[in-house]
C-alpha cells in the first residue's frame, strides 16, 4: 500500500516537474485531449439542454392525440425536407372534410396549416412589426386547446368564422405588447400583408420554446387562410391534420380506424403503401431521439478520431520523455527500482497528462455548451453522464497510449542506461 | 584474513562471458572472492581488467554467467530481475563516479529515492532522509538541487542516499573520478570515517592514492583477480 502512495506522490511530482520544463509541448499534447473532449462535452451539452425542452414540450402535448400529414414534421423541421415529398400528394381540404364525415373514433378533428416563421408583414396603422413571426396558422377552435394556448382576452375562433371565412385574428402577447403597448387589441383591426383583419382574441403569454418566442404568433380560421394566404389554388393547398381520441386507451383503435379510411378515400389498394404520415406524439417523440441517437454516433465518431489522434500523441510525448530520461530510469533501477515501478510510474504519467487534459477539455466543453445554451435561449445544465466517460475515456487512453511506452521503459537495462547521455 | 567476522559475499568461480558478433569475451574469467562485515576493499586494475563487470555483478546489477554468488547466504545468481531490484534495494548503497543524481529533484528528494522503492511510510522516509543528509554535514543543503551545489558535496548527497536504506555494503565507483584532489581528499576522509563506524566498503579505482586507503586490495588483470591482501 504505501508503495503505491509512493508510486502516486512520486509520479504527480514528477509530472508536474516534468511539465514545468517542457510546457510547451506537454501543453500541445494536452491541446489535443482538450479539443477532443471539450468539443464531446460541448456538443452533449447543447444536446442535453434540446433534449430538456424538448421533454418539456411533449409533455405540454396531450398524449390521446395524433396526426396525419404528408410527411414528418419532426424530420421536416430538422432540415430533412425532400426524400420522397415531391411524390406523395397534399393533405387537401376535401379530404379533410371527407374523412371528417366518416370517422366514430375519433372525438374531434383540426386541420391546421401554418408558416413556421412567417414572412407576412403585421401593422397596425404606420407601425410594422418589427421580428418576423414564428408562427403564423389557420385553423379552427380546437387548435388553441390541442397547443395549449388560453385566451385572456375576446373570443376563440368558431365555426361561423370557418364557413363565412371572415378576416378575424387571434393574437400572440408579443404582437399586443408591440403594436397595442397601451390599449386593448380585441376589436381592434390589424393588417396582414396590408389585409386588415379584426383582432377577436389575445392569448396568454407562453414563453419561449428552443429559443423561439411561442407569442410571435397570429392564427386566422383555416378557410381564410387557405383563400388568401395559399395562392389560387387553395383547395389543392397541403394542411395538417389534427385529430383527438377519446382517451389515451382508444388512441390505436382511432388511428387504425383514421388510417382505413383516409387510405379508402384515397383509394389505396390493399396492400399499398401510406403516401401519407400519421403519428402520436409519442412517435414524434421517438423521432426525436432517433435524430439525437443519430447525432451522438456521429459526434463520438469525430471526437473518437480526435482523441486517437490525441492518444498518439501522448504516447508520443511519453516516448520523447523516456529517451530524455534513460539515465534516470538507469539510476532509479540500480536504487532499486523494479520493472513494476517503472512501468507503473510511467504509466500513471500518461494517465495524469491525458486526465489533465481531459479535466481542462471537460470545464471548457461546459463552459462552451451553456454559452451556446443560453444563447438559445436555455436552461444551463451539465451532462454528468458525458462528464463521467469522459473523465474515463482519458484514464483508458492513458492506460493504452501509456503502455508500449512504459513497458519500454520498464525493459530498460540499468547499466547501459546509466551511462547513456 | 580475519575469519571470525561474518561473511557477507561469497563468490565461488564466477565468470561472465560476452558474445561480441562472433568473438567470446571472458569480462570475467572462473573469479573467487568473500567479502566481510566491515571490509574495506579497492578493487584496481586497468580498463578491460573486468573491474567494471565484477563490481556490476557486486551489486546485483548484473548475474554471472557461470558460478555461484551467495550474498547473506541468499543465492544471487538464480534470482530474477525484481528479486535483484530488491535485493540492490534493502542492501546495497551505491556511490557513483559522476554521482547520478535526478537534476530535477533537491538534496532531501534525491536521497529519498531509493526509499520510495521500499515499504517505508512517508514520514519514514523523511526521517531517514534528513538523517543519512545530517551524516554527510548537508542538513543545510536539504533544498537545494544538484546544480546548486558543488561536486563534493553533490557527492556527499549521493553518500546520503547509499547510506538512507541502512545497506549491508557500499559500493563505489570510482568515487573521486570527477572531483578536484581537495574534494577528493575530503570524499576519502569521509569513507574512513564510514568504515570506523562498522560500514562495509568497496571501492573500485585506477588511483593508488585511493587503493591506499583501503585494507584489502584486489586486483583484476585480463578478468582474473591477481592480487587478494
Amino acid at each position: 500500500m504505501n508503495r503505491i502512495i509512493n508510486y502516486l506522490r512520486d509520479a504527480i511530482s514528477g509530472v508536474l516537474s516534468y511539465f514545468g520544463q517542457t510546457k510547451l509541448r506537454t501543453s500541445l499534447t494536452l491541446l489535443g485531449i482538450t479539443v477532443g473532449v471539450s468539443s464531446i462535452i460541448a456538443i452533449m451539452t447543447v444536446l442535453a439542454t434540446f433534449e430538456k425542452s424538448y421533454e418539456g414540450l411533449v409533455s405540454d402535448m396531450k398524449t390521446n392525440v395524433f396526426y396525419i400529414t404528408k410527411d414528418n414534421p419532426v424530420e421536416i423541421s430538422f432540415g430533412n425536407i425532400g426524400r420522397g415529398s415531391r411524390n406523395k400528394p397534399n393533405i387537401t381540404w376535401s379530404e379533410y372534410e371527407q374523412l371528417k364525415r366518416s370517422l366514430s373514433l375519433t372525438k374531434n378533428i383540426s386541420a391546421t396549416v401554418a408558416e413556421e416563421p412567417s414572412e407576412r408583414t403585421i401593422s397596425v396603422g404606420k407601425n410594422e412589426l418589427k421580428n418576423k413571426l414564428t408562427s403564423f396558422w389557420g385553423g379552427d377552435a380546437a387548435i388553441l386547446s390541442l397547443n395549449k394556448y388560453e385566451i385572456i382576452d375576446g373570443r376563440n375562433l368558431n365555426q361561423q368564422d370557418i364557413d363565412n371565412r371572415t378576416r378575424v385574428a387571434l393574437i400572440g402577447y408579443d404582437i399586443k405588447e408591440e403594436l397595442f403597448p397601451y390599449s386593448n387589441p380585441v376589436g381592434q383591426t390589424i393588417k396582414i400583408d396590408n389585409l386588415p383583419f379584426q383582432v377577436i382574441g389575445l392569448l396568454a403569454p407562453k414563453g419561449e420554446m428552443l429559443g423561439q418566442s411561442m407569442d410571435a404568433m397570429i392564427g386566422v380560421p383555416i378557410s381564410t387562410f387557405l383563400q388568401y394566404f395559399s395562392g389560387r389554388n387553395w383547395r389543392r393547398a397541403d394542411i395538417m391534420l389534427i385529430l383527438e381520441s377519446e382517451s389515451m386507451d382508444t388512441i390505436d383503435a382511432a388511428t387504425d380506424e383514421a388510417v382505413g379510411v383516409f387510405r379508402a378515400i384515397r383509394k389505396i389498394p390493399p396492400g399499398g403503401e401510406n403516401n401519407f404520415y400519421i403519428a402520436t406524439n409519442d412517435q414524434l417523440m421517438d423521432t426525436f431521439g432517433d435524430f439525437t441517437g443519430s447525432l451522438t454516433l456521429f459526434i463520438g465518431l469525430v471526437a473518437g478520431i480526435s482523441l486517437l489522434v490525441a492518444g498518439i500523441g501522448i504516447a508520443n510525448i511519453m516516448l520523447v520523455s523516456l529517451t530524455e530520461r534513460i539515465k534516470e530510469i538507469g539510476v532509479r533501477k540500480a536504487l532499486g527500482a523494479r520493472k513494476i515501478d517503472i512501468f507503473i510510474q510511467f504509466l500513471i504519467e500518461a494517465i495524469l497528462i491525458s486526465l489533465l487534459g481531459g479535466i481542462i477539455g471537460i470545464i471548457l466543453g461546459l463552459a462552451f455548451g451553456n454559452i451556446v445554451a443560453f444563447f438559445l435561449g436555455q436552461d444551463p445544465v451539465i451532462p454528468l453522464n458525458w462528464v463521467f466517460y469522459s473523465i474515463q475515456i482519458c484514464a483508458s487512453m492513458g492506460i493504452i497510449f501509456g503502455l508500449y511506452p512504459a513497458i519500454k521503459a520498464s525493459n530498460l537495462n540499468p547499466i547501459d542506461s546509466m551511462r547513456y547521455d | 584474513m580475519p575469519k571470525s567476522k561474518k561473511e557477507i559475499i561469497a563468490i565461488d568461480s564466477i565468470s561472465k562471458i560476452y558474445h561480441l558478433g562472433n568473438n567470446v569475451v571472458k569480462a570475467l574469467d572462473d573469479v573467487s572472492i568473500s567479502i566481510y562485515e566491515n571490509d574495506f576493499i579497492s578493487i584496481m586494475g586497468p580498463s578491460g581488467s573486468g573491474k567494471s563487470t565484477l563490481m556490476n555483478i557486486i551489486g546485483c546489477l548484473d548475474v554471472p554467467t557461470k558460478g555461484v554468488y551467495k550474498f547473506n547466504n541468499e543465492l544471487i545468481s538464480d534470482m530474477n530481475d525484481s528479486q535483484l531490484a530488491n535485493i540492490r534495494n534493502e542492501k546495497i548503497g551505491f556511490v557513483f563516479q559522476t554521482f547520478n543524481l535526478l537534476p530535477k529533484l533537491t538534496s532531501l528528494q534525491n536521497v529519498e529515492v531509493p526509499l520510495i522503492y521500499s515499504s517505508l511510510g512517508r514520514k519514514e522516509r523523511l526521517q531517514r532522509s534528513e538523517e543519512a543528509l545530517s551524516i554527510v554535514g548537508l542538513s543545510d543543503r536539504m533544498t537545494h538541487k544538484p546544480n546548486e551545489l558543488s561536486g563534493g558535496q553533490r557527492q556527499r548527497v549521493a553518500i546520503a542516499r547509499a547510506l538512507a536504506n541502512k545497506p549491508s555494503i557500499i559500493l563505489a565507483d570510482e568515487p573521486t573520478g570527477n572531483l578536484d584532489s581537495k574534494s577528493g581528499v575530503e570524499i576519502l576522509n569521509f569513507f574512513d570515517e564510514l568504515h570506523k563506524a562498522g560500514n562495509t566498503l568497496i571501492i573500485v579505482t585506477h588511483e593508488e592514492s585511493v587503493a591506499k586507503r583501503a585494507k584489502r586490495r584486489v586486483e583484476l588483470f585480463d578478468g582474473k583477480i591477481v592480487i587478494d591482501e
